[in-house]
């Protein structure tokens, strides 16, 4: 089928646009991707359309199985815990607590880790040599168990969970930054750049930066899918979010003892953590391949 | 004729470590003497790693020699001078991959030249984008325009008007027309000689290619392990090479030349 | 019979969402022990037809050909497994950038080894079989005038110059003792002494042992020191083909024209820092294919028939395609005219007066007419 053009102007879109306009190609990303809207949308406005209290036990409703099976009502669209809170209610404040918690950490780990990837990309010598590839032995370990670590040495709380996955999320940044620029520095056009008298700041900020940004969003979305998962498993092991601070992976394990009576109250925080790093993954798997086919079109 | 740039017993050491345990390998570039005139072309030739490119990066300041002189248009240019290095004495690379960065535009690369060597105020700088883009014979709007959407030989075109926009008095080129096809190499060798006119430039340029260096150039200067073996009108050169390796040269080039006259019978 | 023999190929790839004629009614022949180049530009579709022949065009491209023939076998309709076998004993192939085409990892004597045809080494156990393959591999490298090949076999690609890296590979595609070379562009990106180092070769190759050569190219100086027979490809199209003597001395194509305008060695008379003779405008990208002659837009004698895609003419062997090609009388175009409106199919020799003109301009290279 031709492609029907009104206008007869050429269209010439920027980079950043060619990736989205390869990105909606796909519709499974599409798809992926109006999921983590919604999720984003959840985490924003979650305290002004969750229809109870979270924490408000009603010694009437006990274990009440969600809407859609027999014994259900609607009143409470997930049902509710052995404590009568609403689950749904629940569910909407610990999606909010742990999507939230993992944007921002990855957010935060994103800029200490591109800072000292980049700066020890545009250095040369031994010393930038040496740290880099201490940091690189920590990426041998696994995130989630330098978490706990972590934890460990700092106690539990969800903000030092927080802080223990940044840690343990920086190495990956500092690494791929490193590289990528060392590689861009070695470029022609950043020869060019030298003789017109740029500074080494100038240069990053304008030549090698926007460059960057599609290796950062493919990092970040990696990044998001692990963090996601270690702040619920921190949650889940009880080192993460404690008392009534509500969080995916606590509330699963608070679950754990009645599972066989309430089955839903597993399954329903385990789904919505399913599908949270479900549409990271594939957001990142579209974004990766409209990178590498944007140029063919 | 007046005497553009005047190079005077430049000498440069290139250090190459190969491992942490050998003695680095010394390349010696130099002692290096040639002068160019006003609004004239010469052309440096020479086997691959004769030196050819480290003395385009040395004139431009890429690199800092040990010692020697380059007096231009009267003045000598000192290391730290910067200012008036950058300004003066341009250079233009091979057309590659890496020549001109993909992920911005063509008037932001231009915009960032006269950021960093002007005072000019941005109508003025716009006004200066868009005369020279003129002038190499693109578009205004390529203003606007990025890497992947412009072909070979306007990326070409790119990289000379960013040696022209800041007004200098020598382009340097390593390899313009390498990798272009013929018939841009033409145009391309066409804008440069109708810019030179114009503009009186003087032009050193570095190339394999032996029949454009005798159609473009007016003097030549052949390279050897760092040191320069020959030099003069390129006429005399070509007819009457007086050592081995521009013989050499100069007879791999014109063979083929003439067994492309002895088919036409 | 010739050895390869193309006629019409069409090769349709998808650009976007449309479908797009990357190749339109190329057609190209080699005889035995000739040499014959291809030569064009970048977007000509020089390497697209190389990977025709090889077989390397992915599935969802529409090839279609009136001939597509090596030794008289049809290539489009063969199963893969005897084109494969073909490929593999008859026609080789040498690519552009020799150190990117071997293993990093293996030194190069072992990957010659590796490449010997199991059947030259038939007779004896391991050990002798081993020793044949090296005694084959050292007269292959002397061949190709690797003088010391113990130094060579030993080392791994990134350590050799690439002069020698491209002897190489040609050693290698000789390996299997094929009848065909393709060469893509082997000469490009370097000095001149390497050049002529290269192309002596291929000469030597071609005289000795009869071997026929494509090459592909678009350096003009290279081409007409070595060739026989050319033929100039356009933006997909084949503009004009013959032996190389006649093109040189009279191109009929106003592109063939400007191709050998490019090269200021080829003009005696010009002077010194003076404009070179070029076509206007660019070469056209996939998206923005002109109708008709592709050279319309750029060509300096279009005219409004040139919205039509020319025949494809013959003198003598000398074929080109154009409504106004230089040096020839307009009158054929005339004949072609009155031939068409009496419904005749498309006359592929040229009126009679022209092939008189072109006979008598060329008597003193070919020899008076029998």
């Amino acid at each position: 089928m031709a492609q029907f053009n009104l206008y007869q102007e050429e269209f010439h879109p920027s980079p950043i646009m060619h990736i989205w306009l390869e990105f909606k190609r796909s519709h499974f990303a599409l798809v992926g991707f109006a999921i983590l809207v919604l999720f984003c949308v959840i985490a924003l406005i979650s305290p002004f359309i969750a229809p109870y209290d979270p924490s408000l036990q009603n010694t009437n409703t006990l274990l009440l199985p969600p809407s859609w099976t027999s014994n259900g009502s609607i009143a409470h669209l997930f049902g509710t815990d052995t404590l009568g809170r609403d689950v749904f209610s629940r569910m909407l404040y610990a999606s909010r607590t742990t999507f939230g918690a993992s944007v921002l950490l990855v957010i935060i780990a994103l800029l200490i880790g591109v800072a000292l990837g980049s700066l020890a990309g545009m250095s040369k010598g031994v010393k930038s040599s040496i740290l880099n590839h201490l940091l690189d032995s920590l990426l041998a370990i696994p995130t989630l168990l330098i978490a706990i670590i972590i934890v460990a040495i700092l106690g539990t709380g969800l903000i030092n969970s927080m802080l223990a996955i940044i840690l343990a999320l920086i190495p990956q940044f500092v690494h791929q930054t490193r590289n990528f620029v060392r590689e861009e520095m070695k470029k022609d056009y950043i020869l060019l750049d030298r003789l017109d008298g740029a500074s080494s700041l100038r240069i990053f900020w304008h030549s090698v930066l926007p460059s960057m940004f599609e290796l950062l969003a493919i990092q970040s979305t990696i990044a998001l899918s692990v963090a996601i998962i270690d702040i619920s498993a921190l949650g889940f092991l009880n080192l993460g979010a404690q008392g009534d601070v509500i969080e995916l992976g606590a509330a699963l394990s608070q679950s754990l003892e009645a599972a066989y009576v309430a089955p839903w109250l597993v399954a329903i925080p385990g789904m919505c953590i399913f599908l949270m790093v479900l549409s990271v993954n594939i957001v990142g798997e579209g974004l990766r391949s409209a990178l590498r086919n944007r140029l063919n079109h | 004729m007046t005497v553009m740039l005047l190079v005077k017993d430049l000498i440069y050491r290139h250090q190459v470590k190969r491992t942490l345990f050998t003695k680095p390998e010394c390349f010696e570039l130099g002692p290096i003497n040639f002068e160019v005139y006003r609004g004239q072309t010469l052309a440096v030739i020479g086997h691959n790693g004769s030196g050819k490119t480290l003395l385009a990066k040395a004139l431009v300041g890429g690199v800092t020699p040990q010692q020697g002189e380059i007096i231009l248009d009267g003045e000598s240019l000192a290391q730290n001078e910067r200012q008036t290095r950058n300004q003066d004495i341009r250079l233009i690379l091979q057309h590659s991959k890496n020549a001109l960065n993909p992920a911005v535009t063509i008037g932001s690369i231009l915009n960032q030249t006269l950021v960093l060597n002007t005072s000019l105020d941005e109508k003025d700088r716009y006004a200066k984008i868009e005369q020279t883009l003129v002038k190499v014979g693109l578009l205004r709007e390529h203003y606007f325009f990025y890497k992947h959407m412009l072909s070979d030989g306007q990326q070409q075109r790119v990289a000379l008007a960013r040696a022209l926009i800041l007004d200098p008095k020598v382009i340097v080129a390593d390899e313009p027309f390498a990798a272009l096809d013929p018939s841009v190499r033409s145009q391309t060798v066409n804008l440069i000689l109708d810019i030179q006119q114009d503009l009186g430039l003087a032009f050193i340029y570095i190339s394999q290619n032996l029949g454009i260096v005798r159609h473009i150039s007016d003097s030549v200067m052949v390279m050897d392990k760092g040191k320069i073996i020959e030099s003069g009108a390129t006429n005399e050169v070509f007819c009457h090479p007086s050592k081995e390796v521009t013989e050499k040269l100069i007879s791999s080039h014109f063979n083929l030349v003439d067994k492309h006259f002895e088919q036409l019978g | 019979m010739p050895l390869l023999d193309i006629k019409n190929l069409t090769l349709e790839i998808e650009s976007g969402s449309e479908k797009v004629k990357a190749l339109d009614k190329v057609s190209l022949v080699v005889n035995e022990g000739e040499i014959r180049a291809l030569v064009g530009e970048s977007g000509s579709g020089k390497s697209l037809i190389v990977r025709a022949i090889i077989g390397a065009i992915p599935d969802h491209w529409k090839i279609t050909a009136d001939r597509l023939t090596w030794k008289g076998q049809n290539l489009l309709s063969m199963s893969q497994e005897k084109r494969r076998v073909i490929m593999r004993r008859e026609i080789a192939v040498v690519f552009q950038d020799p150190t990117s085409s071997l293993d990093p990892l293996v030194t190069l004597g072992e990957q010659l080894e590796e490449s010997i045809p199991a059947e030259f080494v038939v007779k004896g156990n391991y050990w002798q079989r081993k020793k044949q393959k090296r005694e084959i591999t050292i007269s292959l490298l002397h061949k190709v005038g690797i003088k010391e090949h113990d130094a060579c076999m030993k080392r791994f690609p990134h350590e050799i110059p690439s002069d020698i890296t491209q002897k190489f590979m040609i050693a290698m595609a000789l390996v299997s003792e094929p009848e065909i070379l393709i060469a893509d562009d082997p000469t490009r990106s370097m000095e001149s002494t390497t050049k002529n180092q290269i192309l002596k070769l291929l000469t030597r190759l071609n005289e000795t042992k009869n071997l026929a050569i494509l090459f592909v190219s678009h350096d003009l100086l290279a081409i007409s020191s070595m060739s026989h027979a050319m033929t100039v490809l356009y933006c997909g199209q084949t503009v004009e083909s013959g032996k190389v003597k006649h093109l040189l001395r009279r191109p009929l194509h106003p592109y063939t024209k400007a191709l050998l305008d490019s090269a200021p060695s080829f003009q005696v008379n010009l002077p010194p820092k003076s404009h070179l003779t070029t076509l206007d405008g660019t070469i056209p990208t996939l998206q923005h294919l002109p109708i008709g002659c592709r050279l319309g837009p750029r060509c300096p004698s279009a005219r409004k028939e040139c919205v039509k895609v020319p025949e494809s003419r013959n003198i003598q062997n000398h074929s080109y395609s154009c409504h106004f090609p230089l040096h020839m009388p307009t009158s054929g175009q005339g004949q072609a005219k009155e031939q068409t409106d009496q419904h005749v199919s498309a006359k592929e020799h040229a009126g009679a007066s022209e092939k008189e003109a072109y006979v008598k301009f060329n008597e003193d290279i070919d020899g008076p007419p029998t």
